[in-house]
This record gives structure tokens, sequence and C-alpha cells, in this order.
């Protein structure tokens, strides 16, 4: 390197590291705002890891059994046994059941019929009807899964020895043997921590300086647009990082979410993740110029697409072909792919490697944007 | 190397336009200002000034014509043109939170400084600003002249060879004000070439030139003293009680051209063809307030410039 470059790329740096300090000095003395960005985690983590959770216990039963026979007290047991049922009511007549759903008393009833035990000696298929009140949608379908391997189980059991079995369910769980949520929770949670203050504090940061005035003044000094937006996201890289370690150190000692990967490879997921989304707030930022404008773009653009098409709440999937095609497009899914296979599944560089380059193409694009529109004139 | 740079103007605009939309905001504009010149843009608010000053600093691309800082094309915005211009935009555009220190700081940094220079020029400019003292206190918590000066002491860091101030004295009291003009003379002594925007007219009667900017034209230059020596029109003093009256009867008088409040009474001015013909009417006219004939100043000159151009 020639020593005009040279010193041309030392005045670069010298640059871009004013930048970051002066960010960090608004940021410093604007205490909120960082005790936001780690408060939020805390809280986030706290409430998914309590009060969201995935695994249906308890779900009141009412049991309508008009055949009381051997065979249908043996299934009503068979429902009560597990503990994924609360039986509250056993009643013999069907019109029981509407009062106990419309009051939230029983969520789940089975209703055996009066030849449930005759269809089942005569090798008929015995039918017992399953109601389940569809109003609470996640509980419903959980609900009914359990129930169909209630009944799958009783039917291998009651057929006759010296059969051929003809299904044979052995269902283990890999990687999650207790189904908690908590354990697949906390890699979406950073996700959704990352882009709600991260981006949001950085898709403010040049809004304010085109609200101040500011700008016009930076514009006039030899500051490159690379160096401002390289110095701009320097602050909340950092930041966001502090949330990765606050969230992972949470989960593991408070939710004993396992750590089977690498660390470093935790932190260079989200540290690519966290650029692309960060650049993404910078051009929210240069396109809005206006505060309140990039608050509402942020939130939208980028809390949403974390929250439903991450595959942090929502299996992507099941999803219609157009939102899993924007699911692509965006980083949340590919951050909990790859930390949901560092963390849970132990898996190396290799298995997050297409995700890793996935983000940083987006980064990429996104960088590109930022300095084609940012233009170094007011108007 | 020297006589080329001071015989070349510090400040060039040649035949400037730029258009919003439909409007035009600035209209074949040229102007040349040296080094060592203090130069005024002098007009109403929407006559185009901040525009006018945005175009030479590089901030907007003209629709036609070009703008040079020391040589340098403004929108071409290079490195040349930072490193000669120094900028103060009309908004307070230094960040509230921080220090003067880290103000100054942070701009040193961006202007590249070495760090003894850095410390020279603090000295100095704080110095002359009369900020020493103030260091430590967040800008925000300036008063508007203490913090018109510090934006003037960010903006001449790096030794500019051109400064461009819009509006300086917006927001400052009477006393910061005086104290910022003798500022202004001080530099321009050391060789820097000043263009300022004001609405003001005594502020622009102390520059060494003017431009009357209307409608995004410039409509007349010169010193000052020049454009009053100029003046064609006669201006008389009418003392009022009862100024609304006495302008109602003014008013249709022969070559009355403009009629302006002014302390206890009225500034008329007069076409001097119909000078005699407009003392015999106000003679006549049992007209009970008091006349009496009086030098014309700048503010004339602006008035009937705008009148005429339009």
């Amino acid at each position: 390197m020639s020593a005009p470059v040279l010193a041309r790329f030392s005045g670069a740096v010298r640059r871009t590291r004013a930048i970051a300090l002066k960010e960090f000095r608004h940021m410093a003395r604007d205490p909120q705002v960082v005790l936001l960005a780690l408060a939020m985690p805390l809280v986030l983590i706290l409430v998914f890891g309590y009060g969201v959770s995935f695994d249906v216990e308890r779900v009141p039963l009412v049991v309508v059994d008009r055949d009381r026979t051997a065979e249908s007290r043996a299934l009503a047991r068979a429902f009560t046994a597990a503990g994924t049922f609360d039986l509250v009511a056993v009643s013999d007549d069907e019109a029981a059941v509407e009062p106990l759903f419309r009051g939230g008393h029983a969520k789940v009833a089975l209703v055996i019929p009066p030849d449930f035990q005759r269809a089942q000696g005569r090798g008929d298929t015995a039918t017992a009807q399953l109601l389940v009140d569809g109003t609470d949608n996640a509980t419903a379908t959980i609900a009914l899964g359990y129930a169909e391997t209630i009944g799958l189980t009783l039917t291998q059991r009651d057929l006759p020895r010296g059969f051929d079995v003809p299904l044979r369910a052995e269902v283990r769980t890999l990687f999650n043997p207790a189904l908690r949520s908590a354990v697949f929770i906390v890699p979406g949670l950073i996700v959704l921590v990352l882009v709600i203050v991260s981006v949001m504090l950085t898709a403010l940061t040049v809004a304010r300086e085109y609200e101040r005035g500011s700008m016009e003044q930076l514009f006039a000094t030899p500051v490159g647009r690379v160096e401002l937006i390289l110095g701009k996201l320097m602050p909340y890289f950092v930041l966001g990082l502090m949330q990765v370690l606050l969230v992972l150190v949470v989960g593991v000692y408070l939710f004993e979410v396992p750590l089977r990967g690498s660390v470093a490879l935790i932190f260079v997921s989200a540290s690519v993740f966290l650029l692309a989304e960060l650049a993404f707030g910078l051009v929210i930022s240069i396109v809005t110029r206006s505060q309140m404008v990039a608050a509402q773009v942020a939130a939208i653009s980028t809390f949403l697409p974390a929250l439903i098409l991450s595959d942090f709440l929502f299996p992507i999937d099941n999803m219609p072909p157009p939102l899993r095609v924007v699911s692509s497009l965006l980083p949340p899914r590919y951050l909990v792919h790859a930390l949901r296979a560092i963390m849970l599944r132990g898996n190396g560089v290799e298995s997050v490697l297409p995700d890793l380059a996935a983000m940083g193409a987006f980064f990429i694009v996104m960088m590109v944007i930022a300095t084609r529109k940012f233009r170094r004139t007011v108007a | 190397m020297s006589d080329v740079l001071t015989s070349s103007p510090a400040l060039e605009a040649r035949g400037l336009v730029r258009r919003f939309g439909r409007t035009v905001a600035v209209s074949d504009l040229s102007l040349s200002i040296a080094p060592g010149e203090l130069y005024g843009l002098v007009g109403p608010d929407g006559a185009g000034k901040t525009t006018a000053l945005r175009l030479l600093v590089g901030l907007l691309t003209p629709d036609g014509g070009e703008a040079r800082v020391a040589g340098a094309v403004s929108h071409a915005a290079g490195g040349a043109l930072r490193a000669s211009l120094g900028y103060m935009p009309q908004q307070y555009s230094l960040y509230g939170d921080l220090s003067i220190d880290e103000n100054l700081r942070f701009f040193g940094d961006l202007f590249g400084l070495s760090s003894t220079n850095f410390r020279e020029r603090v000295a100095h400019l704080l110095g002359i600003t009369q900020l020493t003292r103030f260091r430590d206190r967040r800008a925000d918590a300036l008063s508007g002249g203490m913090y018109k000066k510090l934006a003037l002491a960010c903006a001449l860091l790096h030794r500019p060879r051109a400064l461009v101030l819009d509006e300086p004295t917006n927001g400052v009291d009477p006393v910061s004000r005086r104290e910022l003009w003798e500022l202004l003379y001080t530099l321009v002594d050391e060789g820097l070439a000043v263009l300022l925007a004001t609405p003001y007219m005594d502020e622009a009667a102390r520059c060494h030139r003017v431009g009357l900017l209307q409608g995004g034209r410039l409509i007349a230059e010169d010193a000052p003293a020049a454009l009053v020596r100029a003046f064609e029109d006669l201006a008389y003093f009418v003392t009022a009680a009862d100024r609304d009256a006495a302008e109602a009867a003014l008013h249709d008088l022969p070559g009355v051209r403009a009629l302006s409040p002014h302390g206890p009474g009225l500034r008329v001015i007069v076409a001097a063809a119909d000078a005699e013909a407009f003392r015999r009417r106000f003679a006549s006219a049992d007209m009970r307030w008091h006349l009496e004939p009086t030098a014309p100043d700048f503010e004339d000159v602006f008035l009937m410039r705008s009148i005429d151009a339009e």
C-alpha cells in the first residue's frame, strides 16, 4: 500500500471511530436507552420462559360415557392417566358438554357412544368422539395430538396377542426429550430481542441527524457515507451482542437451556445477523429521514417477521408458499435455524454455513442500498 | 503559488439555477468573493438565500451553472472542497448532549487534525470566542450567542479558506451579536473569505459587499455605501403620532413610492423628479405633521430595489 492510500485509510478509520464514539456518548447520555436495551431481553425471556408454554398439561376434560362398560371406562382411564388431561366432570349426557365449554370449565370432551364395547367385541372399528374447544387453537391442536397417541396405544394394547401388529408407534423425541418450550424459545427470543431494540435504535439514529439538522453539518465535513454508516452501526452492534449474552446467560442458568455447541459460533452467527438487521435499520432511517416514520416502519418490517416468519413460534413448513418466500428473504429464520442447530443439536459450523451465507448476503444488499440511497445532499 | 491562490476567488458561483418542483428557488446566480472579503447575501425570507448557500457548499446539486470553493467544484463534494470550506447552517446542528470539548473533538477528528494542531486551534478558537471557561458545558445548555460561537469554532477548526454562514445572528442577543461581528471582522482581516446570509439590513450594511436577493435573483450587488450613493430617490421623515392617519393622507401625494412606519413617524420615499410637487402638495394640503428630509439608508435602498425589480 502506498503512503497516500495508507493515509487516506487511517483518516477513514479515524472518522469512523469518531462517529462511533459520538454515538456511544449519545447512548451514555441517555441511560434510558441502555436500560431499555438491557431490560427488554430480561422481560421478554421471563415472559416467554414462564408465561408462554407450548407444553399442554392438565387440559380440563369432561367424559360423557354413554356405554358404561369395562371398555368404555378403560378408554376414559387412559385419557386421565397421563396427566395431560384433567378430569373435571363425568356425565352420561352429551348436552352437558356445551355449558362446560362455554363456561371455560372444560376444553376437551370425550364422548363414548352406547355401542362402544359391542362394536369392539364384533371387531368393528369402535368409535369414540372427541370434542375440542377450538377457540384455543394451540391447546386444541396439541390436545388432539395427545388424544391420538392415547387412542393408538390403547388400540395396540387391546389387540389380541398373536396378531401381527400392523403399526407400532414409537415416538422418541431427540434433543429436547422433555419437549420443554424454553429450550426452543430461547433461540427465537434472541432474534426477537435483537430486532426489537437494536434495529429500532439504529433506525432512529440517521433520522435523528436529519431531524436535528446535524446532518447538514456532517455533510460539510470530509466524513464519507460508508464511514458514517459503519460508525453508526458499531455502538448498536456492541449493544446487540450484550443482549445476546444476557439472553444466553439467563436462558442457560434460569431455564436450563442446553448449550451443546460452540459459544463462539453462536456469537459469530448473532453478529452476522446483527449486521444484516442493523444495515436494514439504517436503510429505513436513510429512506424515511423521520424518527416517527422510521420507528413505525422498523416495527412492522423487522418485528413481525422475527415473530411470525422466523420459525420461532409458527412452523415455516405450515405456511402458504408466498409467506414461505417472504420468510426466506429475511434474516430472522436463518438465525433461529442456526441457533437451534448450534445450541440444541450441538452442530458445528458446517451445518450453519448456509444460514451465515444467507444473512451475509442480506447484509451486503442492505449496505449497497444504504450507500446508494444516502446522498450527501439535503434535498 | 500563493499569488495564484490570492488572486483567484475563494467562493464563486456562475449561473447557478436550482428548482424545487415548479418553484425556481435560485435563478442564474453569479457571484464571486475574494479572500479577505465579507460578502452579505441579503433578502427577505423565501428569497432563496439558504438554497444559494447550500448550492455553494455542495449540499444541493444545481440544475444549472456551477459553484466553486477555492477552485473545487462544490457539487462534486470532494475532499478539496471540504478542506477549504467552513459552513455553519442556520439550524442548530451541533450535538446538544455533547459538551463544547466533545463537539470540537468530534469535528477535529472528522477533519483529521493532528493532536498538536487540534490543541492549538481549540485553544485559539475558544480564546477568541471566550468559551474557554465553558469547555465542559453541554451544547444545549449554552445561550444562543454562545452556541453560535461554538458552531463558528467548529466550522473554523480546520482553517478553511472560505466560511459560509446562514443567518449567523438568528436568535442571538445584541451583545453577543456585536461580539460575533467583531469576530468576523478579525477573521476577514486574516484573509478569510466570508459569505453570510442575513435578513437584517443593518447587518448587510456592515459587509464589504452585498448582493440583494429577491425571488432567487440577484437584483443588485455592490458595496453598501455605493448602493446608498446610487440611490436616486429622496427620503423624508414625517413625525406623526397618529401614523395611520398620516399614512392614509400621504399615500396619494405625487411621487410617493413607499411608506414605512419608523419610530415616532413614517419614512417616505419620494421619486426625485416629483420631489418638488410632493413638497408643494404637502405644504398646501394643510398637513398637520412635520416633514423633514433625511439621508437615505441601506434599508431604503433594499426596499426600492425590491419594488423596482417587481
